[in-house]
């Protein structure tokens, strides 16, 4: 027995003067003194040894023991004390590592401000295609062929039948006809107006309409919901006026002004946004019955509105996509 | 349409009303004010001043030294025109005045050593004529200091208004009154008439024949004898140009006035050049030529409405006047024209022949039928009163196509209903009476009304509610407080997207937005574009058919710019069409949703603790794989590669079933040289419309696992035409169930392996979900997989 607590003593203090680093040290320590190290294994001999031989080695062992874990902490701080040196000529100024997140154009966090406010207010999202036909674009929705009211939206033609879609009001007309009021819906999208390219206007915007379909739906409803809209995109303060205007699919028919006064400049009224109640002729056209229900619609640019809020002079450069502008948001 | 605020006030009494407010007012009901130009503030500071002495400029002798009164004071002044003198009445910009014409301040200034106080003008400086030989005087009556707008009349306020489509009856001074008068709550001035007429009978003088009713209900002519053509009086003269019209002569200026008075437009022809003194309102013939007023000869077709004299085509009806039958300064006797149209007929011609005028503009919209003998009358009046002629009594009215008054029913309730607050029944009925319908029935319920032929726009009850809520403001309707909200299944088509979106910039990536319109070129080289008819520009003629273009153009712009390190994607629409035929149905083409990524230049900058390090084709299939995963479509899908196809020079291609739903690689140099680009680029497009319809099990939940992995690695070397992936099939080949994974994790060539060797070292990992995994175990499995491995691949183990 006194044999193997010598060997053992021996063997540890050689294990330890080669420690090269603390790693190294962690495992000598399991070695020797974990819980199922090799005093570990002498202590369980040592509890098999007759009772008269046990205070003969009981003193030496524990002896040793506190020995070896005093060297094993001296060590173990001499070394953690040169890891701590490293330390000491750290320059904490350099840069750190680069990360990058991209980033969302601005038209696309735009279009996701307007419809997670219009999702809080219940509304559902629909999408559509950009191609579309006439009569979902303009027939359904209430302009006759041969009226002036086609002229108010420059049009994008395939053939007669063909369009790109000017509005992202054909998938209103796909949404009433598949489904059965209520209907409580936003439509963002593309759409295409043929006009030519300017600081003011591009072939080419992103919009995003509303549509509530339902019983005694009433103006003053559509005013309640658009009113809520403003204020949480604008600020509670934000300044409004209604004002009447005409699209072919809605009647009654407004516009709706914002008054925009960006520090140090004088004050104007900036229309936003149009709306209006669902004209029951488009109704009849999806097949609802415009006696039991009626709705409201409304329609915004996304270019307008970020031009508007970001100070941003120039439809163009948006679809210029230079990186400086893309990273500034 | 401009409206002259001094001539609205002819016929409605706006005293006690800013014009702020009267603007306002204007755009609060519908009738959008668009521009005001107040021309007395363009006169600020300009005052009638009196020249009370001129001297010769003491060191230049083309300049003057004046010294001009303004009513109070002296200045001294040089002037530098020839026709200036002392006695003189002149307009005086004083310091402080911008000039009307180029903008610029009058300061303090010296002139060659002069002092000079301010500027003479020009009719040019002042904006009221190109007239820029010499100052403009005055007449010596005015006094000075009179404001310069007051003393030459410009004190009107021009207000632009935009007339939408369904508003024919405001498109005049007139109808905007009407408009005023209801929403304002104050009477119109009626327009009174004094016509004197001769003896002779207009029915003797001309004839009038409309063998096209339906585009022609109404032609009514009235007839001015021995006219003398002049020019206009002054007031005449004033009210068009406040408007941005010019004067030509006393009977053209007529028929401008009543138009823009009234709304009605007017055409008038000279009598003697009308053969047979006869008019007949019929069909073009198919092909034939007409020359109109402003000597161009255009194609007409068979559904073009003309107006004809005995022999031959005198005017496009309600477009446009014909050069042979013109008034002009011979012209003695005229037949003045006022008809109605069918608005569809007029709009169809002056769209197809790319005319607008203020007189189809008007009859496009529909005019007012009832008023058409009326205008005639007042145009002959005054026509009579400028030129000195005669009006030949009565009018020749052919009304073959009587427009019937409407009569709608308008219901308490349904109001109540879609304007959702209360308005009561007096204001209803007291706000259409004003807009000038009539009542014709009212009961507790309802009411019925008759609407006058100028509004147009009034034909269902729905039309009435509009009226209403717009003559008592929309500002009075309550916003509600409170909002339903439908408990329907709720849908976010969007949200697909919208994750992928974020994913990329996480990723690092910045979002583009580009043109989905190309050139034909670029369109067709990279698919099948769908040409537009009407394009804007040669590079906008075909809808796009891939997403690379607008990439490639961005990465080109960006490159210029030196923005050479590009992590970019796109989300949008292309089209192709299915065969190369016309667009008959949604059969004939595919619109689909894609998703575009794009890598170049250097993946990793150099910086302090980095070298930098340039994107390549494994940066591109890392992203891929990593959007497949957070797709959980990882297991669904098969990876393929491609060598030198149209677009790149290697390509990776991930299907599904026997779609292709992405593919992307390393694009060719000479598709990068169309858009001018010369470093690499990597491009990966994913088809979203087919990785949608993917249908994806929810995830669930894996036990974690309870045992520890056990790791090995090797290395072999091995032929280099050998590819990584035959490696690990065949490892895992070898191999028991216990092998989890394999990572790649060292790849060397060198000529000491051999000619054409490589060596390839593995870590795999094993585990076992219901054991601790004993040593021998693993190395019995890991025996067997080099075993395969040297045997199948003709492999050497490395090391060991």
């Amino acid at each position: 027995m006194l044999e193997k607590i010598q060997t053992t003593e021996k063997n540890f203090k050689s294990d330890l003067s080669e420690v090269g680093d603390l790693n190294h040290l962690e495992e000598l320590r399991i070695k020797y003194l974990g819980r199922k190290g090799l005093f570990a294994i002498l202590f369980d001999e040592f509890k098999q040894l007759p009772n008269e031989e046990k205070p003969k080695y009981g003193q030496t062992l524990n002896r040793l023991k506190i020995q070896c874990q005093n060297e094993f902490n001296e060590i173990k701080s001499k070394f953690s004390e040169t890891a701590e040196d490293d330390d000491k000529g750290i320059d904490l100024t350099l840069p750190g590592r680069s990360v990058n997140i991209g980033t969302k154009h601005i038209l696309m966090q735009t279009l996701f401000q307007i419809k997670s406010i219009f999702k809080g207010l219940g509304f559902s999202v629909y999408e559509g295609p950009e191609l579309e036909s006439d009569y979902n674009n303009f027939e359904a929705l209430n302009f006759p062929a041969d009226h002036p009211a086609r002229d108010m939206q420059d049009t994008f033609f395939v053939n007669e039948n063909f369009l790109f879609r000017t509005h992202t009001s054909p998938v209103q007309v796909r949404l009433m006809k598949e489904k059965k009021p209520p209907i409580r819906a936003i439509i963002p999208g593309k759409v295409y107006r043929n006009e030519a390219i300017s600081a003011k206007s591009y072939c080419l915007f992103h919009q995003v309409e509303g549509l509530y379909i339902d019983g005694n739906v009433s103006f003053a409803e559509l005013k309640g919901t658009l009113v809520a809209f403003a204020k949480q995109f604008f600020g509670n303060d934000v300044k409004y006026r209604f004002r009447p205007s005409f699209f072919p699919f809605t009647e009654p028919s407004a516009e709706v002004d914002i008054w925009w006064q960006p520090k140090g400049k004088e004050g104007r009224w900036l229309e936003i946004l149009g709306c209006g109640m669902v004209d029951p002729n488009v109704l009849e056209n999806v097949g609802i019955d415009s006696e039991k229900y009626t709705g409201y619609a409304f329609g915004m640019g996304a270019e307008r509105i970020a031009m508007l809020k970001y100070g941003i002079g120039d439809i163009r450069v948006f679809f210029d996509n230079d990186k400086r502008f893309l990273t500034q948001f | 349409m401009k409206i002259s605020l001094n001539w609205l006030k002819e016929y409605i009494d706006l005293d006690g009303i800013s014009n702020e407010e009267i603007i306002n007012t204007l755009t609060v009901s519908g009738l959008e004010v668009d521009d005001v130009i107040d021309q007395s503030q363009q006169f600020e500071n300009i005052v009638v001043g009196y020249v009370k002495e001129k001297k010769t400029h003491p060191n230049a002798d083309k300049l003057s030294l004046c010294i001009v009164n303004d009513g109070t004071e002296d200045y001294s002044v040089v002037c530098g025109a020839p026709n200036v003198d002392a006695g003189q009445t002149i307009a005086f910009a004083k310091v402080g005045a911008i000039i009307p014409d180029g903008g610029f301040k009058i300061t303090k200034a010296k002139i060659r050593g002069e002092h000079s106080y301010g500027m003479i003008c020009s009719e040019k400086e002042l904006g009221i004529s190109g007239n820029r030989d010499g100052i403009l005087v005055l007449d010596e009556k005015l006094k000075a200091g009179t404001p310069i707008s007051d003393a030459l009349g410009l004190n009107d306020v021009i207000i632009e208004i935009d007339i939408t489509p369904n508003r024919a009856d405001a498109f005049s001074h007139f109808g905007i009154a009407r408009d005023l008068s209801a929403t304002l709550n104050r009477p119109i001035k009626n327009i009174e008439l004094c016509l004197s007429e001769s003896e002779k009978n207009s029915t003797d003088l001309a004839e009038v024949v409309i063998e096209n009713a339906e585009d022609c209900p109404r032609y009514v002519a009235k007839v001015v004898e021995n006219v003398e053509i002049k020019e206009s009086p002054k007031w005449l003269k004033k009210k068009l140009t406040n408007i941005g019209l010019r004067p030509r002569n006393n009977v053209v200026d007529v028929t401008n006035f009543i138009l823009h008075e009234l709304g009605q437009p007017l055409h008038a022809f000279d009598l003697d050049h009308l053969a047979g003194r006869k008019i007949i309102v019929k069909s073009a013939n198919e092909k034939s030529k007409f020359t109109t007023l402003d000597s161009k000869e255009r194609e007409m077709q068979n559904t073009d409405l003309m107006i004809c004299d005995a022999e031959k085509p005198v005017a496009i009806a309600g477009v446009m006047g014909g050069e042979n039958s013109e008034v002009t300064t011979d012209t003695k006797n005229i037949l003045i024209e006022s008809a109605y149209f069918r608005p569809s007929a007029i709009r169809k011609t002056a769209k197809k022949l790319g005319l607008s005028t203020d007189s189809s503009i008007r009859f496009e919209r529909g005019c007012n039928p009832d008023i058409t003998v009326f205008a005639a009358q007042r145009a002959a009046q005054l026509i009579a009163e400028l030129s000195g002629g005669s009006v030949a009594k009565g009018e020749i009215d052919v009304y073959p196509n009587v427009i019937e008054k409407k009569v709608i029913e308008l219901r308490h309730e349904r109001l109540l209903k879609i304007l959702g607050y209360n308005i009561t029944k007096e204001v209803v009925n007291n706000s259409l009476t004003n807009l000038g319908l009539e009542i014709i029935e009212c009961d507790d319920t309802k009411i019925k009304v008759v609407v006058p032929n100028f509004r147009h726009d009034l034909e269902r009850e729905i039309d009435l509610i509009e009226e209403v809520a717009r003559v008592n403001g929309y500002n009075k309707i309550p916003a509600v407080e409170r909002i339903r909200i439908t408990l329907e299944e709720k849908v976010d088509q969007s949200d697909y997207v919208e994750n992928l979106r974020n994913n990329f910039v996480s990723l690092g990536f910045n979002e583009i937005v580009t043109n989905s319109l190309l050139n034909t070129k670029t369109a067709m080289e990279f698919g099948e574009g769908i040409a537009v008819l009407n394009p804007q520009s040669a590079e906008m003629t075909h809808s796009r058919t891939s997403l690379i273009p607008g990439m490639l153009s961005t990465v080109s712009k960006n490159i210029k710019v030196n923005e050479k390190n590009l992590r970019l994607f796109e989300i949008g629409h292309i089209f192709n069409k299915n065969h190369k035929g016309d667009i008959a149905s949604f059969e004939d083409f595919t619109e689909s949703e894609n998703l575009l990524f794009a890598l170049t230049g250097n993946a990793v900058e150099s910086n302090w603790y980095s070298k930098e390090d340039k994107y390549d084709f494994y940066h591109l299939k890392g992203f891929v794989s990593e959007i497949i995963r957070t797709l959980s479509i990882k297991n669904k899908v098969q990876e393929s590669y491609i060598i030198d196809d149209k677009f790149f020079n290697f390509a990776v291609e991930i299907n599904y079933k026997s779609a292709v739903i992405g593919k992307g690689g390393k694009l060719k140099a000479d598709i990068l040289a169309e858009f001018d680009i010369n470093q690499e680029v990597f491009a990966f497009d994913f088809n979203l419309s087919l990785l949608k319809a993917i249908e994806i099990e929810p995830p669930r939940f894996n036990e974690l696992l309870k045992f520890p992995k056990v790791k090995r690695d090797f290395a072999f070397v091995l032929d280099k035409s050998i590819e990584a992936e035959k490696v690990m099939e065949t490892i895992y080949g070898g191999s028991s169930k216990l092998l989890k994974s394999i990572k790649l994790f060292d790849i060397f060539e060198s000529d000491s392996l051999g000619k054409d060797k490589k060596s390839l070292a593995f870590e795999l990992e094993y585990y076992d979900f219901n054991n601790t995994l004993t040593e021998e175990d693993v190395d019995k499995d890991f025996r067997k997989a080099i075993e395969a491995v040297q045997i199948k691949l003709n492999a050497q183990l490395r090391g060991k």
